[in-house]
């Protein structure tokens, strides 16, 4: 096995200089069927819990991202508008960030994303109430805790090391997998190198059969997502509030 | 440890492209025999906070994509696609992702037991060793004519095995059934090639490189033969060639997730198919001024009528097929589920003739042969089961072996199974997890997980390339399980009557040292030691080349008529819930998946159209029974937009009685509102049957992303 200069890890400025960039992506609506693939692998990466049929009922489902749809016209000119999975947009200028008074979800630095910080969650869930796109989600109850979901004691053994697992009262949201960023990071750091464009993929983008989402570095203007982004069709949802979203929609499809 | 590199250590794959060749030169011949230890010894080839990933298929449906399982101290921890396998090519469903809920999940069976046909899951305990006794003189003792195996749909190890098996013991040859090749209609698409191009195998429908695809019935992007695959073939369809991005148009009586997804939905009536696809040859080839006999009897405007759209519509869409430069006609489903499901499958592939797609570019192939030659042995029909069932019934089976099915909830109950399992003397089932037919079992010998197995699966479609699918083990077993094929070549060897081989991995490796000599593969070996250990971490062996088969030219008459329904109120159309399939109900995270076009999760409905809830007074969370021929179940109404106002639709999925707490008392299975009938195939005529509604005046709010209004019992009325 090389070496590892541990003087790359050792200090907090290296690996913020190494970090740097500019993380986005850009889901192509026409290509996305739906099939929830994303929704299932960002749950299984992320150690995102189930609450079950009564609490999904009322709205407390924990998924990190959904895939929405719309209906329009009635029988039988009916149409759905095409699948549109939402995720945290992890705005430029986010509307969740000023309002928490633990600062629990601050804005990074090297990563340039919206992060939550658990141990600083207090709860109040004034984040999720000034989030636009509504897409956070709040840990009701101990979803992960054996004493009160027993079927975890077995369930448990697929968790992610990499991903924290959250407990009653946090607030959480889709990370953009920043475990996965970090280990790219720390990897091609390792070896001397950038990392590549396409080189990794968070869950969604990895897992969906469609290829409608593609995750890359939007400051470089070289990579697949930023090629998509700067073709004519693209949108941000909401963008007029000023959130400065950095996930672009393809609507519309090729030609 | 210096010229012993274990397997774990040789296969270790790391998931990293270049670090793979790495791995690779210099080693020497693999180890094949694995010691698995337990988590607090920890194995030699983790190193702390470093993940191994192992590559091996996915066992939530036939499909066989491949995987690579990222693990981690012992522990797998998540699933991704395998990206060099044909099949998916990196990309799973959501099934496939959730396979880990199924490995780790806490109903699972965690060793042999004496189940004694009790209703819930036995607590006698046996050991391993009274569990081969009890084989060993089952093979003894039942003359061999008397002995049944029930497979799942898969054509993987343990069914050659148990083929040899039953050829060696000289009885009857393993039945393989699953209840998705009942909804897809495998056995019409595969009779309809047989009779129309003399060869019986499976249509592959290059969507692809097609410029305009009309699909009938066919849920191509949620569950229906290789879900994976046909989703890849949308997306490079959407993305278009030379600019121009391709179309597709689905013909469907509700709006399916795939329908949905297309760029046009037409609600044909159920049972029309066959009329609109001859209407459309018939038209088409009046577009190209060529004949088109077979279709002479059919006029446009009777199937526009039978069909309930406008004649002129027909008109067009014949237009734009015949002027498409790369169409595409896809059938399945529920189109081919009426009693002339057969001439349904027929005449489209005829279309497809007339449009001169077949065996072309963005046409009509036939899926690749298996690559070490052997035919693709097909699933059991429904009246293929219905038979089987009749066998049962009449007492001549003693032993029944079950395993990878669970046919109690997966066949119609108006098949009689469940009283034929009376008459059966001993039923042995080897099933991972406590479902409805393995409670009504005398013993259960759990085989591994998927994930826990060595093996190999047969690709039956889905790619071009000829594949053998490889699986390994990711982690140790989870359980006191033990492999299926194992056990069986013990108990054997034990009865006295053994077959050639010493364990599982000696049959699977003498199943592969057939590939070696093959070129053209994915890979090669010098010697057999390596190359199983390259088959293992590649996750299977397959032809680079295209081995799409090219079909001959079509031949004989098809004569297609409206299907005729039985009597009712409404039609009814069940279909495979695109998230659970047919087995996802035990895991937790599937439940909680909103299903893509209703967003209900946890649960069973039926969808009704608005001006048809409206008329009989029915809102939405309202609980009804619908009435069926067969049987009764009672549904809460999900209102649907997208749905015709004759039809009612119920997914399928749900309806447990067993399989665990996620599944088990939750929903309802429509499956047991069908009579057996059958179409000429012998496939079930599901989409024939008409049933009653009834209010049952009591109410469920059904969980749904959507709308939480629902739930507080607000307002909904108005929002329809
Ligand atoms: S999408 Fe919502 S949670 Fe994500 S950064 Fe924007 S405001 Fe915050
Ligand atoms: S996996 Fe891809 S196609 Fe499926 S719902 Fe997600 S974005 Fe859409
Ligand atoms: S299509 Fe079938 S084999 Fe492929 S990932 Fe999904 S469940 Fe697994």
């Amino acid at each position: 096995m090389k070496p590892i200069d541990l003087s790359l890890f050792g200090a907090k400025g290296a690996i913020v200089e190494a970090a740097e960039g500019k993380w986005g992506m850009a889901i192509d609506q026409d290509l996305c069927t739906g099939c929830q693939a994303c929704v299932v692998a960002c749950a299984m990466e992320n150690n995102v819990p189930f609450v079950g049929e009564i609490d999904a009922g009322y709205g407390r489902s924990m998924h990190w991202i959904r895939i929405e749809r719309f209906w329009e016209g009635e029988y039988p000119e009916i149409r759905m508008t095409p699948y549109r999975p939402m995720l945290c947009q992890q705005c430029g200028n986010a509307p969740c960030e000023p309002v928490c008074p633990a600062y629990a979800t601050v804005h990074s630095q090297s990563e340039r994303i919206n992060l939550q910080v658990y141990n600083r969650c207090v709860g109040t869930r004034y984040c999720a109430n000034n989030c636009p796109y509504q897409v956070r989600s709040f840990n009701w109850r101990d979803y992960t805790d054996e004493r009160v979901n027993d079927a975890i004691a077995t369930l448990k053994n697929q968790y992610n090391p990499d991903v924290t697992v959250r407990r009653r009262g946090v607030m959480e949201k889709c990370t953009f997998c920043i475990q996965r960023i970090h280990r790219a990071q720390d990897r091609a750091k390792a070896e001397g190198r950038e990392v590549q464009d396409g080189e990794f993929a968070p869950a969604c983008a990895q897992a969906c059969p469609a290829d409608a989402i593609v995750f890359g570095r939007i400051d470089d203007l070289r990579s697949r997502v930023s090629r998509l982004i700067r073709q004519k069709h693209g949108v941000h949802y909401l963008e007029e509030l000023g959130t400065q979203p950095r996930v672009t929609y393809l609507v519309g499809g090729a030609s | 440890m210096s010229n012993t590199i274990s397997r774990r250590d040789f296969l270790k794959l790391a998931g990293l492209g270049a670090a793979t060749s790495a791995v690779l030169t210099g080693c020497g011949p693999a180890a094949k025999y694995v010691t698995r230890q337990p988590y607090f010894d920890m194995p030699e080839y983790t190193y702390h906070g470093e993940s191994t990933y192992y590559a091996t298929t996915c066992r939530e449906c036939a499909a066989g994509c491949g995987l690579i399982v990222r693990t981690f101290q012992g522990r797998a921890i998540k699933v991704e696609g395998n990206p060099a396998h044909p099949v998916n090519r990196g990309k799973t469903c959501a099934r496939g992702q959730a396979t880990l809920q199924g490995l780790y999940n806490p109903d699972r069976i965690p060793g042999p037991i004496r189940q004694g046909r009790a209703g819930a899951l036995s607590r006698q305990v046996m050991t391993w060793d009274e569990a081969l006794d009890i084989l060993a003189k089952l093979f003894q003792n039942t003359p061999a004519d008397q002995m049944a195996f029930l497979l799942g749909p898969a054509p993987d190890h343990l069914y050659d095995l148990v083929v040899e098996l039953a050829a060696h013991l000289g009885g009857p040859a393993p039945i393989r059934f699953g209840a998705l090749s009942l909804f897809e209609g495998r056995t019409t698409l595969i009779q309809a090639a047989q009779e129309l191009f003399g060869q019986a195998a499976l249509p592959f429908f290059d969507l692809a490189s097609a410029d305009l695809v009309f699909s009938f019935g066919a849920n191509f992007l949620e569950t229906w033969i290789s879900p994976v695959s046909y989703t890849r073939g949308l997306s490079t369809m959407r993305k278009g060639r030379d600019g121009r991005r391709g179309i597709l148009v689905q013909f469907e009586a509700r709006m399916s997730q795939t329908a949905s997804v297309a760029d046009e939905w037409i609600p044909i009536r159920l049972g029309s198919e066959g009329l609109v696809i001859a209407a459309l040859a018939r038209l088409v080839a009046e577009v190209q001024g060529r004949p088109a006999d077979s279709f002479q009897e059919v006029t446009p405007d009777e199937a526009a009528t039978a069909a309930d759209i406008p004649p002129e519509m027909l008109y067009h869409l014949a237009d734009r097929l015949a002027t498409a430069a790369r169409p595409l006609v896809l059938v399945g489903g529920s189109a081919l589920a009426h009693r002339n499901g057969l001439q349904v499958a027929k005449a489209a592939l005829a279309l497809n003739a007339l449009l001169g797609n077949v065996g072309r570019e963005g046409g009509v192939f036939l899926s690749p042969p298996a690559p070490d030659g052997a035919p693709h042995s097909r699933l059991a029909s429904v009246q293929e089961m219905a038979a089987f069932v009749q066998r049962l019934a009449s007492g001549t089976v003693k032993t029944l072996f079950i395993h990878g099915v669970n046919p109690l909830f997966e066949l119609p109950a108006s098949l009689g199974l469940a009283e034929a399992l009376k008459n059966v003397e001993t039923i042995v089932s080897f099933a991972t997890f406590p479902d409805e037919t393995a409670l009504q079992a005398d013993y259960i010998f759990p085989d591994h997980h998927g994930l826990e197995s060595f093996g190999y699966q047969r690709v039956m479609a889905g790619a071009k390339e000829a594949a053998l699918s490889g699986l390994q083990p990711v982690v140790s077993p989870f359980h006191d399980t033990r492999a299926t094929v194992d056990l069986l070549l013990a108990a054997l060897a034990q009865a006295g009557r053994p077959l050639p081989y010493s364990d599982e991995f000696a049959f699977i490796q003498s199943k592969i040292r057939p590939l070696m000599t093959l070129a053209g593969g994915s890979f090669t070996a010098p010697e057999e030691h390596t190359f199983m250990a390259l088959f293992q971490q590649h996750g299977g062996w397959w032809t680079l080349n295209d081995m799409r088969q090219q079909p001959s030219s079509p031949r004989g008459r098809i004569a297609v008529a409206m299907a005729a329904p039985e009597d009712g109120e409404f039609y009814l159309l069940p279909f495979v819930s695109p998230v659970l399939g047919e087995a996802g109900a035990n895991k937790p995270w599937l439940q909680e998946t909103p299903d893509p076009t209703t967003t209900v999760m946890w649960n069973t409905w039926v969808e009704i159209n608005p001006k048809t809830a409206k008329k009989l007074g029915i809102k939405n969370d309202e609980v009804v029974r619908l009435i069926g021929p067969a049987g009764a179940i009672e549904v809460p109404v999900y209102v649907y937009p997208a749905i015709r106002p004759d039809t009612l639709a119920v997914p399928f999925g749900q309806g447990h009685t067993a399989y665990g707490r996620f599944a088990a008392g939750r929903g309802a299975n429509p499956i047991n509102l069908l009579l057996p009938i059958l179409n000429e195939a012998g496939d079930l005529a599901f989409a024939d049957v008409k049933v009653r509604l009834e209010k049952t005046g009591r109410k469920y709010s059904l969980s749904r992303l959507e709308s939480r209004i629902g739930v507080y019992g607000e307002g909904l009325e108005e929002a329809h």
